[in-house]
Order: structure tokens, then sequence, then C-alpha cells
């Protein structure tokens, strides 16, 4: 009995050896390695061995917290920001330059542009036409299942997350004319979109975040997908959902997938602000604040507010008011700066001690040219000054006084 | 040439000596691997008793408690599955982060990136699945050979307690499992819960409140997600390896397994009857023999071979064996991932983890409608029945009155009605995962394995 079961034993321990072998064979001998060593003997053959040895080697990947998501796709695309790889076959071909130095990849990553599963390390999983993900890689393989002549067609729906707001967005014409149809045919009259529309069609903001469940593909023929379904309905919405009101406006299968694009598009996606193009992030202001300075520009003190010298310093006496009066008010500097320095105004603007020296030297840059001029207003404000002064206590003429 | 070369080795063998002997290096090893040495058999029994890994077996062990097809082992493996869970969930513990926000993209980043990420969550996964299917076999297995009846007359031989203690790890092995179910926060993951716990509320009085302490509030979130992640990682282990251990001493204290009870009672039949004559007990001041002389007495030591390294083989055997089978499941099956969870979406259909889907079956049978008023199932499919089955296991050995000369035994003629019961029962909860697991398509509609399900919807 002993000897039998030691026999097993030998046998299961082997066998145990053999399967962990197996198990460290497959962990070590994945896809993306033979891409990286395939990477690096195409760099080799083009630029030489020493340009190969840089190539980093290992899983990859664009961690972008603002849009919360890690990208892989570069573990086996290595070649995105090489150049001279322009013409190389998918996946070691260089990105397009242009976009990129808009949409630099460590702020954007690729899947929130090109779809597709970033997680991934894997070519079926990683190109997202699996089942349980459904942001598959918008390119050739969806285009062609859709006769969509132009590949990077339906990559638009993804750019209009953070476009939706724009009106035109250059490079995306799917999406630039389904806005405009938007407007042509006015779906605003039935459909509220971005909070502004009417209310006898759905509310249309949040459409692309409809799960796919919800949709009737009972009537559809071809791919249960809600990409088909807006399609369909676009161009013929009584075929798709026979008791609805909205009318057919015939439109070409290419508008009808451009709107389909667009409205997909529309979801609720946690974006920060600075992503969404026309969002303006800054203190904005106000029309008063506006017309004032406008106001200031026009007067006699127009070179201080030009120059930005009203920011610390009023000239009252040439209607210049500053909102933060840092400084003294500039209406009698020529003999408040011959009080506080000793020195004449002339002499004291044209080599300043202290803070305007420093303000000058760095914020203000003035030329001797300016300078003089600003002397020569100032001796104008402070002759203004005593002008007004004299007219305030000068007796008034009253004719019950005489 | 050949001359040289014996000289060589010659050489080299002599200096290999000397170094044993000026180094003492056979000593050294033997102080670096043995603290002390047996001397005679005697000793080493003792050894055993000692050694902290080896005490937990008896010196001695009978050849049928080793055979492969009374027991088939099947304590042993779940054990041993619940070790390779142990190991695996340890590490896992390392890579996972139980947040709502978080815990879906790292069950990805284990998928997909983690050095073996796959094989640990592989392994754990299948193991777990694994260990619910053995320990529901190991219990089938105890109940149709009568096991958790008390046989001889022994000091503290209590099988039915262990036999409960049995059931209790089943229940505990199935929430182990439902609470693991919860954590990849995957859509499979959310719904299963939502079912489980919906079925759970059902109950009257009771339901709300515990579906509400489960959850930890009144939706599936965060706070659900670390109760579920303390329970499965910390309290339920804990009293898993309690109360396994306590199954194992018990074994021990009820006198081995219930097939050596056999032997007790062929004895018995070939004793002569004790003779009630003079005794030396308590110095003659009560009446009858002592408890030695009414015990019976067998000669086993021809019967009986020593636990190492019979026992100990086949252990290892047996481990290595689980370790092989899981690892090869795990290498074949793939280990689902679906779409993070989402609320706003049921799948469809939503189902139960597959070992309750004979659960989920029950509710959907029992819910019919008469006259327009629609009885929900939850109630007597989801808890008065499994209820009443929880009840009977544990109840059952005090109402089985079959002889002992059943026990130990596959199967036997003395507890046929019993066994036939019990076996409809088994398979009615068999052939209700069956038809749960292959045979439910969307909307709950019964699907044939080879009907292909409608098309589900994708985005593209």
């Amino acid at each position: 009995m002993f000897s039998k079961d030691a026999i097993k034993l030998y046998v299961m321990g082997i066998s145990l050896l053999a399967l962990t072998a197996f198990v460290f064979f497959r962990e070590n001998t994945t896809d993306w390695r033979d891409y990286q060593a395939e990477f690096r003997d195409l760099v080799t053959e083009k630029f030489g061995s020493e340009r190969a040895e840089q190539v980093p080697s290992g899983i990859q990947q664009i961690w972008v917290k603002d849009l919360d998501r890690v990208d892989r796709c570069v573990t086996c695309h290595q070649a995105i920001e090489w150049k001279g790889l322009e013409t190389a076959p998918n996946p070691y071909r260089t990105h397009p330059k242009e976009i990129l130095e808009k949409h630099p990849l460590t702020a954007y990553g690729c899947t929130s542009c090109h779809g597709g599963q970033g997680f991934s390390t894997t070519l079926p999983d990683a190109h997202g036409n699996v089942e349980h993900w459904e942001e598959p890689v918008l390119g050739q393989e969806v285009s062609e299942a859709y006769l969509i002549k132009n590949s990077k067609a339906l990559m638009e729906m993804n750019c209009n997350s953070c476009h939706r707001y724009d009106r035109e967005t250059k490079g995306m014409d799917y999406i630039n004319t389904a806005k405009n149809l938007v407007e042509q045919k006015d779906c605003r009259a039935c459909h509220t979109i971005n909070g502004r529309g009417g209310i006898i069609g759905p509310d249309l903001t949040y459409e692309g975040d409809k799960p796919t469940e919800q949709f009737d593909y009972g009537r559809l023929t071809g791919r249960h997908a809600v990409f088909a379904w807006q399609v369909a309905h676009f161009q013929n919405p009584k075929m798709v959902s026979p008791d609805s009101i909205m009318p057919n406006f015939g439109l070409s299968s290419q508008d009808a997938q451009a709107l389909a694009l667009l409205v997909m598009s529309w979801k609720k996606e946690p974006i920060p602000a600075s992503y969404i193009s026309g969002v303006q992030l800054r203190d904005v202001p106000t029309p008063e604040e506006i017309a004032k300075e406008k106001e200031m520009l026009e007067g006699d003190g127009a070179f201080f507010v030009q120059n930005k010298c009203f920011v610390c310093h009023s000239v009252s006496s040439l209607g210049v008011n500053s909102a933060a009066k840092i400084g003294p008010d500039l209406s009698d500097a020529v003999v408040d700066v011959q009080n506080r320095f000793g020195r004449t105004l002339d002499d004291f603007l044209m080599d300043p001690t202290g803070t305007m020296s420093v303000v000058l030297a760095t914020q203000i840059p003035l030329t001797t040219e300016q300078r003089q001029q600003a002397i020569a207003l100032l001796k104008v404000a402070y002759q203004r000054k005593l002008e007004q002064q004299i007219k305030n206590t000068s007796p008034s003429p009253t004719p019950a006084g005489k | 040439m050949a001359t040289e070369e014996i000289s060589e080795t010659k050489a080299s063998s002599s200096l290999l000596a000397t170094l044993r002997e000026k180094f003492a290096l056979r000593a050294m090893w033997e102080q670096l691997t043995w603290t002390w040495k047996p001397e005679t058999k005697r000793e080493a029994g003792d050894a055993i008793v000692r050694n902290f890994v080896l005490h937990w077996f008896p010196a001695k062990v009978s050849l049928e408690s080793l055979s492969w097809g009374y027991s088939f082992w099947l304590g042993t493996i779940s054990a041993v599955l619940f070790l390779i869970l142990t190991i695996t969930g340890g590490i896992l513990m390392f890579l996972y982060v139980p947040s709502v926000e978080r815990a879906y993209l790292s069950v990805k980043d284990l998928e997909f990136s983690t050095s073996y990420g796959w094989f640990l969550r592989g392994l754990h996964r299948i193991s777990a699945h694994l260990m619910v299917a053995v320990v529901f076999l190991h219990m089938v297995r105890v109940f149709l050979t009568g096991a958790f009846k008390n046989g001889r007359k022994a000091v503290g031989q209590n099988r039915p307690l262990n036999w409960i203690v049995g059931v209790a790890l089943l229940l505990i092995t199935l929430l182990l499992s439902f609470t693991g179910y919860l954590l990849p926060w995957d859509q499979l993951a959310y719904w299963a819960i939502t079912v489980g716990t919906n079925i759970a509320s059902s109950a009257p009085v009771f339901g709300d409140p515990t579906r509400f302490i489960l959850l930890g509030g009144t939706t599936i979130e965060q706070a659900t997600l670390i109760r579920f992640y303390v329970l499965h990682c910390f309290l339920l282990p804990l009293t898993t390896f309690a109360l396994v251990s306590y199954h194992m001493w018990r074994v021990r204290k009820d006198g081995g397994l219930a097939c050596t009870e056999k032997r007790y009672e062929e004895a018995k039949k070939q004793e002569q009857p004790a003779i009630a004559s003079k005794t030396y007990s308590l110095l003659g001041i009560t009446g009858g023999s002592a408890v030695d002389v009414q015990n019976v007495m067998i000669d086993d030591e021809n019967e009986k071979v020593p636990s190492s390294p019979y026992l100990t083989v086949r252990l290892a055997v047996v481990t290595l064996a689980t370790t092989i089978v899981s690892i090869i499941l795990t290498l074949l099956v793939r280990a689902p991932l679906e779409e993070a969870a989402n609320p706003a979406v049921t799948p469809n259909p939503a189902k139960a983890p597959w070992y309750f889907l004979w659960l989920q079956e029950l509710v959907t049978i029992t819910t019919f409608t008469v006259g327009g008023i629609t009885i929900n199932g939850a109630l007597i499919g989801g808890i008065i029945l499994p209820g009443v089955l929880v009840a009977a296991a544990v109840l059952w050995p005090y109402f089985d009155k079959s002889p002992v000369s059943s026990i130990g035994k596959w199967l036997p003629t003395e507890r046929k009605w019993q066994n036939r019961v019990f076996l409809i029962i088994v398979a009615a909860i068999l052939i209700l995962t069956f038809i749960g697991t292959y045979m439910r398509g969307p909307f709950w509609e019964i699907y044939m394995p080879w009907q292909e399900w409608e098309q589900a919807p994708r985005r593209f």
C-alpha cells in the first residue's frame, strides 16, 4: 500500500511541478511580449540597435487621473510618439502629430478618444469587441460593420464628450453636420437638449446613457445594437417604434449616422470642467466693471489705465479711480514724491527706488518716452487738482450774501 | 590516464572524509535537522505525539479509515481547498481595494496587469466553487453511510453533534462564497447579491431587518461592500477555522471514522460475555464490573498501520491532487468579469450564485397566480423550504433509529428508506440547480441547452 501511495505521490508531485511550469510559461509568453520584441526588431532595422535598447519593456500604461483612465494600449502601440514610423504597420505606427499637440497623451490617454478597454493587455479584450465591454475601439472594424467609409467618423462620438457645447469643431465633420441638423430641423421644438427645448418628445440631454436593454430591437433587422437602432430610428421613426409621433425627416443614411453619433455622445460623464471645450474657468468682470474701465480709458487719464498704473494708484483729478488704492493718489505726485523721497518727480520716475523700482522693472516696463509722458501727465494732473481745489474753496456766488 | 583519474577521485574522497572528520559535518547536519533522534519504536511513536504537526493524527490508524472508497477523502479535500483559498485570498487582499470606486478596477488590474493576478483570482474562484460542491458531497457521503450515528458506547462519543457542526460548516461555506461573490463589483456580483438578499428579505418579521443588517442600508452600496469584505476576509474564515478544528477534534473523540464501528460490532459477537465475578474496582464497594470489562477489547494492532507514513502520504497525495485539479480547472475556465456594477441596469436574466439557483427555482415554482392574486414564492421557496431542510438535517440524527450495525456502510439495507428520501432531496436540489444554471434564459424563460438565447444587445 505504502509503495503504491509513494508512486502516486511522486506522480502528483511531478504533475504539480509541470503545471507550475506551465503557469509560469503562460504568464511569460503573452502576446504583448511578442509585439514588443517585434517592435524592437523594427527599430533595430530602421534606427539601429542603440535606439532599440531604449525601447521600454514590460506593461506600459498611461494613467490619466483626471479622467479616471488607465490605458495600457501603449504596451503594444509603442511608436505613438516616435518620429519616422508614420507609415509603419500597426501597432507600430506613429500617431498623427497635429491632434496630439492639442490632446497630449498624458492628459487624455488613448481610450477617451478611441474607445476600447484600456485595462486590457490582450488584443481582443483591448479592442473591446468582446462580451461585457460596451466601448469598442471605434475604428475600422466597427466602421466596416456599418458600411461607414470614413473609419475615423465613429470616433467623433467620443470627441464630442468634451466638445458637446461647441457649435462647430475642426475635424469633426459628422458631429458638425449633426449639430447643424439639430438647428435646421429644430429638434428642440419637441425635445429638451442641454436644458433648452420642448417637452413633447423625451429629454435627450443624456440620451447616450440610456442602457442598451432599454431599446426595443424587435423590428430591427441585423445587429441588435443601440447605434443600429438610432440610425434606423432617425431614418424612419415609425418603423422601429410604431407609436412614435416623430416625423420622418427623410434623412440620408450618412445624416442619420451623424445624428446617431451625436445623441449617443450625450452622456453624463465625469469630465473635469477644464476638459470641456467652451467652459470658462475664470472670473469674468461684471458689465458695470467693464463699463467703468471703458469710461476711464476714454478720459484724460487713459495712459494710467492702459499701463495698469491704476491697479494700485488713483489719479483722481484725471478721473482715474483705483479699486485697490494700494499706493497714494498720483494727483499730487509732483509734491508728494518730493516730500517722500526728497527727489523731484522727474528724477524719481527715471530712476525709481523701493516698490516702484520693482514694479517698473518687472510688471510695467515703461520706455523712456513713456516715462516722460507719465511725468508730463502727472504735472497736468497736479495742475488740474489745484484748479479743482481753488474752485471748491473760492466762495460761491450766492446772491443772498451780497 | 585511467590511473590518474582514480587517484584524483581517491584524493577528493579522502579530502571529503577529512573535512567530515574535522568539522563533524554529519553531526552538524543532524544538529540542524533533528533536535532528537528516536532509538526505539516506542520513542518513535512518542515522537509523533510530540510533533506539533503530526500530533493531529493518532499514532496508528486502521486500514479502512485510509481507504479511498469509503470516505473519498471529501472532508480532507474541503480542508485542502480551504487552505488554498486562505493562501490565495491572503495574497489577493494585498491587491484588491474594497471600495465602490476602485474594487472593479482593482479586479481588472488583477486580470490584466498584476503578475499572476489572473491565476490567483482564477484559482481562488475555482477553489471556492469546488469547496461548495465538495462540502456538499461530504455531507451526502456522511448521510449515506450513517456516519452521524453513535456506535459502541464509548466515553464522550457524540457524532450527532459533529454532524450539526458539519451542517453549520456547510452554511458558512455558502456564506463565504456568497460574500466573496460581491467583491468584484461587476454586474454579475451586484445582481446576484440583489437576488440573494431579496430572498432573505421575504422572511416574515425578520426579513427586512436581516436584509438591512446584511446590506448596511437599503441599497447595495459602499456599506455593503465593506461588510461583505470584512465577513469574507476575517470573520467567516476565522469561524470556519475554529469550527473545522473542532470538527476534526470531534472525529478523534468520537472514535475515528464511523467505518471502524463495524469491527467493534464483529468483535462483540465473538467476545465471550464478561464474567460477572469478582472485580477489583473501587475496593468492592459497588456491584457490577468495571468500565473496561464491559468495553469490547480488540487486538487491532494487526489491522492498524502507523500514521506516519501511511496516513501522511495519503494526505500529501490528496493535497497535491486537489491542488492539481484546481489549477487545471483554473487554466481551463476563465473567471468572468462583467461590466462594472450598475444599479440602473438589470441584466436579463439576473441570477443568484449557482448554489442558490435551486432556491431561485423554488421561488419561481412557488410563485403562482390564483384569481388575479399573485402569491410570491420568496417566502415558501426562499425561506420556509430551505429552513425546513436545514432544521431536518440538524434533527435527523435524533430521529434515526436504525440499528448500530448500519453505521459506516455505504447504502445499508437497514437505512434503505432514509437514504431514498435523502437522495430524492439531493437529486431535486441538483436538478433545480441545473435548470437554474443552464436552462433559464432571458425573462426567466426555459431554454434547452442547445437552444440559443436571444442576442444580447450592444452599443455598437
